[in-house]
């Protein structure tokens, strides 16, 4: 194409491995990218569960000494910042990148490789977020390399390096310098500020992708709800990120560089803080939610045999929630002293939201109703989203009345209340995906039998562990201390059982996953007679997607290709219906017209490379070492930025 | 932009329904939109602080300069006005003039640069004000460098676009929009700063001090 | 198509012209700062620069953005990013106390 571009191909031959372990470097398929995802997401899973189970054995009883207390408060704020942010936004990410396209009609995103840079930057994040680890726990202040000190409090004792030790929120001043001397804030701070930016990449990728690059004929009210949360969190996050990036700088320069932006002995306000977070946090609990609705909204209808009760309404409500969402941060301060008018203002807001999501759950409820439901593995993890979200909305409600929350704050009544929400509603929700597009990407079934067993296990286990929360909370059981009144022994030692029968689910799902995908029958293009596109293109996925891009005629194009409705509204299969789709899976597997695809490229992993070792370089920038750190980071970064810019995204053809 | 340029970005074009803004100048714009959360966050965190009092001063606000900030207010204004000719004569296609309007964006942008550094060093070496001297001081200075970086990375990319020009003879349809969504950024950080110069400056300086 | 909101653009003369025109702003802002510091304005002094400011912006946004002859989603999205940190930040502001509703 330009000079500029041969000339960089000549200097770095391009990438051209289709398969192996180069091919998943230099990917810029949104299809192999959204498996990295996951598989990365799911690592991080099994990282967090373990530190969710060496709580639990902790406080199966009242005066345990498994953990010290630094260790402890290390594994609750690393269990937290890990599940948030390295699992269930991931998570999401996997489906929305893998999805996004084949549900809008489109061969991949509007900008490949920056999609290939979101996902390296997130790797490289959470790595850096953990190697915070091999870094000995109580530095002396400052960001020098610390030895082991020997006057400590034996409780004080870590055996984990420094994991972030502030709580997921990190509240100041009990996150500065002052009280947390160690490093563990600092690449907590970073390591978000580096997830971040992957993030904000992301966002504005699907959101470009969702406005330009949707089928012919697709309007906006004929796109599938899944497509609609993933553009909504995407603003969620366009608009929240910029607030916690400014806040984490504070912190960051607080701790580094001497500021005192919180330090309210020079007159900071880390009341600051609160707010600045809640500002990102709050939205930050819709961009968790919000993808597992949408892949709920996907799921219940498939299996209900009907179509979903209310589309523009829950559409809407999504919406709604996304944008009500940013006026209701200060409910998490009401135990702060804020204003008692901005409490009552508050709580007002907060009861809002109760009014769109109800809207949804009553929608996918009438969605069910007198549908023909088919209890597959999938719909039983909708179920599960339903009820146990609808437990945790209501928990949730209760937060929003100012009295009873000053009551319920900082006890186990918040902790069982975000899981219902987090885990009952957004895992529930996302495995449930799981099982339902595992064909897309492999090609073969889950097994159904062990599915249930999955699902039915982690439906008691679940409860056992997060129901008994809400009345330790309520009889004063305090969260984040690693002592508690031996009074509340005997439930404790149920909720560690519990999350021990979510283990065993978990590797009855690892197995599952493994055979399945070795051994699990052949799906087909369209296994569970489905709505939307994605189904009416061969599994797995061909690399172009779509041989030929479809034009859309309404909502859930491909069901209607299908089906017709008789006078009763019952759907009937049209008799050319299996024609049609072998057609469509021939042209999948033989497409008539090659079809042009993006190069892969080395230049997204080597500049998301450089991200981490300027942050290296800013916890150690008082050493040489850590200035050239930083400006390596930089060199890298800027390197292949003008790599990336002399390469055309397609080869000439 | 041409209908040539068009055509090489996005052969498919047709085939999708589009809100007829090209791919790239849409990210720039979601992004820019973005950056009003990040500034905000900033601005907000300097007016809350710069009318509390703190046992060290001194505080911004009683030692600005305001006849030296508003001269580089004006050399960034300005800059915003050679930028939009340097985006003019290539859409006329004239390649001389286009660089001489980056060259100049890129140079008063320096300027600007310059006298915020100027600023810094007075502030820090006559006034004994750094950033820890206090939170309003913090708070300046975050606020100030944060939007400081911005302009530079923009000189850099200005910079990057007039040397690309020298070496190529000129620049591509291609990159025309490629010197839009520079335009775009920089009159971006411009206006950030034309809050900042009447919120932060005129608005909280304390009267007769200056 | 995309030929057709090109003629629309402001010539050179018409970008010089609003430059002085925001030169004048910023002049008219800048004297308004030190009449300030002469005779106290209150509030006036307040609502005018935050006016002119305001203009200024609207006018580089407008003009040298060119979002007056861009597509209606370009100035959606930015107006939806402006409001929405004006009004949050607002908030923060007055619950602190800093933007006072009433004396």
């Amino acid at each position: 194409m330009t000079t500029a571009a041969e000339k960089a191909t000549t200097i770095f031959r391009r990438p051209r491995a289709e398969t192996g372990f180069w091919s998943w470097l230099t990917t810029v398929d949104h299809k192999k990218i959204g498996i990295l995802y996951g598989y990365t997401a799911f690592i991080f899973f099994v990282i967090g569960g373990a530190e969710a189970l060496l709580l639990r054995i902790h406080l199966a009883s009242a005066e345990s000494n498994v953990l010290s207390a630094a260790d402890y408060n290390g594994l609750f704020t690393t269990h937290g910042l890990t599940m948030i942010f390295l699992v269930v936004m991931p998570m999401s990410a996997a489906f929305m990148n893998y999805l996004l396209p084949l549900m809008i009609g489109a061969r991949d995103v509007a900008f490949p490789r920056l999609n290939a840079l979101s996902y390296w930057i997130f790797l490289f994040g959470g790595i850096f977020l953990y190697s915070g680890l091999l870094f000995s726990a109580v530095a002396p202040p400052l960001g020098v390399v610390p030895g082991i000190p020997g006057n400590l409090d034996p409780s004080d004792a870590r055996s984990f390096g420094a994991l972030p030790d502030g709580g997921w929120f990190m509240y100041q001043p009990n996150a500065a310098q002052e009280f947390s001397p160690s490093l563990a804030i600092d690449f907590a701070a970073l390591g978000l500020q580096i997830l971040g930016v992957a993030s904000l990449i992301s966002a504005v990728n699907f959101i470009v992708t969702f406005f330009n690059l949707r089928a012919k004929g697709m309007r906006l009210l004929r796109v599938p709800v899944f497509i609609w949360m993933t553009v909504v969190v995407a603003f969620l996050l366009l608009f929240s990120l910029p607030i916690i990036a400014i806040a984490l700088f504070m912190v960051t320069f607080d701790r580094q560089f001497g500021t005192l932006f919180f330090d309210a002995t020079a007159g900071g306000d880390p009341i600051l803080w609160q707010h600045l977070f809640w500002l990102f946090g709050h939205p930050e609990v819709y961009i968790l939610i919000l993808p597992a609705m949408g892949i709920v909204s996907e799921i219940i209808p498939v299996f209900s045999r009907k179509p979903l009760f209310g589309y523009a309404a829950v559409v809407f409500a999504g919406a709604g929630i996304a944008f009500l969402g940013f006026g209701v941060w200060a409910h998490h301060m009401f135990s702060s002293g804020i204003t008692t008018v901005a409490q009552v203002g508050f709580g007002l807001t907060t009861m809002t939201i109760a009014i769109p999501t109800g809207v949804k759950i009553f929608n996918w409820m009438g969605t069910m109703w007198l549908g023909r439901l088919q209890l597959k593995t999938p719909m039983w993890f909708a179920i599960g989203f339903l009820t146990m979200f609808t437990i945790g909305g209501l928990s949730g409600v209760t937060h929003a009345v100012v009295p009873s929350d000053w009551q319920q704050t900082d006890t186990y009544y918040i902790v069982a209340h975000f899981h219902y929400v987090l885990f009952g509603g957004a895992i529930f929700g996302l495995f449930g995906g799981l099982y339902y597009w595992f064909p897309k990407f492999s090609g073969r079934m889950m097994n159904d039998r062990l599915g249930k067993v999955h699902f039915w296990l982690w439906m008691i286990g679940f409860n056992m562990t997060f129901a008994p929360m809400h009345w330790l909370g309520l009889q004063g059981m305090i969260r984040r201390t690693w002592r508690y009144d031996p009074s509340l022994e005997t439930w404790n030692r149920i909720v560690t059982v519990g999350a021990f029968i979510i283990a065993i689910g978990l590797l009855v799902f690892i197995f599952n996953f493994r055979t399945s995908k070795r051994r699990g029958e052949i799906a087909g293009m369209d296994p569970w007679d489905a709505r939307t596109l994605e189904w009416s293109i061969p599994n797995p996925t061909p690399a172009f997607n779509f041989a030929e891009v479809p034009i859309v005629h309404g909502l859930d194009e491909f069901w209607h290709q299908k089906y017709t409705e008789d006078k009763t509204g019952r759907p009937i299969r049209k008799p050319e219906a299996d024609e049609q789709v072998a057609r469509l899976e021939d042209i999948g597997i033989n497409p008539p017209e090659p079809v042009h695809l993006p190069n892969p490229s080395y230049f997204p992993i080597v500049m998301a490379a450089g991200l981490p070792l300027i942050a290296y370089g800013i916890i150690f920038h008082r050493s040489i070492a850590g200035k050239a750190l930083i400006v390596l980071g930089v060199v890298i970064a800027l390197a292949a930025l003008i790599g990336w810019g002399s390469e055309p995204l397609e080869e000439a053809h | 932009m041409t209908a040539a340029a068009h055509e090489a970005q996005s052969p498919h074009q047709d085939l999708h329904e589009s809100t007829g803004v090209e791919n790239r100048k849409l990210a720039m714009w979601a992004f820019l939109s973005s950056e009003f959360l990040f500034f905000g966050a900033l601005i907000t965190n300097y007016l809350l602080y710069v009318g509390r009092e703190f046992a060290s001063g001194p505080k911004p606000s009683e030692i600005y300069d305001i006849p030296f900030t508003s001269v580089s207010s004006f050399v960034l204004l300005m800059s915003s006005l050679t930028m939009v000719l340097a985006h003019n004569a290539l859409s006329r296609g004239d390649q001389g003039a286009t660089r001489t309007w980056l060259l100049a964006t890129a140079m008063l942008g320096s300027v600007f640069l310059a006298g915020q550094v100027f600023e810094f060093t007075e502030f820090i070496t006559l006034e004994n004000m750094t950033l820890a001297t206090n939170p309003s001081a913090s708070a300046f200075y975050v606020l100030t460098g944060f939007h400081g970086t911005h302009v530079a990375i923009g000189v850099i990319m200005l910079l990057s676009l007039f040397g690309l020009s020298k070496r190529m003879g000129g620049l591509t349809n291609r990159q025309f929009l490629n010197l839009e969504l520079v335009g775009l950024y920089w009159h971006f950080v411009d206006i950030i700063w034309i809050v900042i110069f009447t919120v932060v400056y005129l608005l909280t300086a304390v009267p007769g001090a200056s | 198509m995309a030929d057709e909101h090109h003629v629309a653009h402001p010539t050179p003369a018409q970008y010089v012209k609003i430059a002085i025109g925001l030169a004048v702003l910023t002049a008219i802002e800048v004297g308004l700062f030190y009449l300030n510091d002469a005779v106290q304005l209150g509030w006036i002094n307040t609502a005018a620069l935050l006016i002119l400011a305001f203009l200024k912006f609207v006018i580089v946004v407008g003009w040298y953005m060119h979002i007056r002859y861009e597509k209606a989603a370009v100035s959606r999205f930015f107006t939806f990013g402006f409001a929405l940190a004006f009004s949050l930040y607002a908030v923060v502001l007055i619950s602190f106390g800093v933007l006072a509703v009433s004396r």
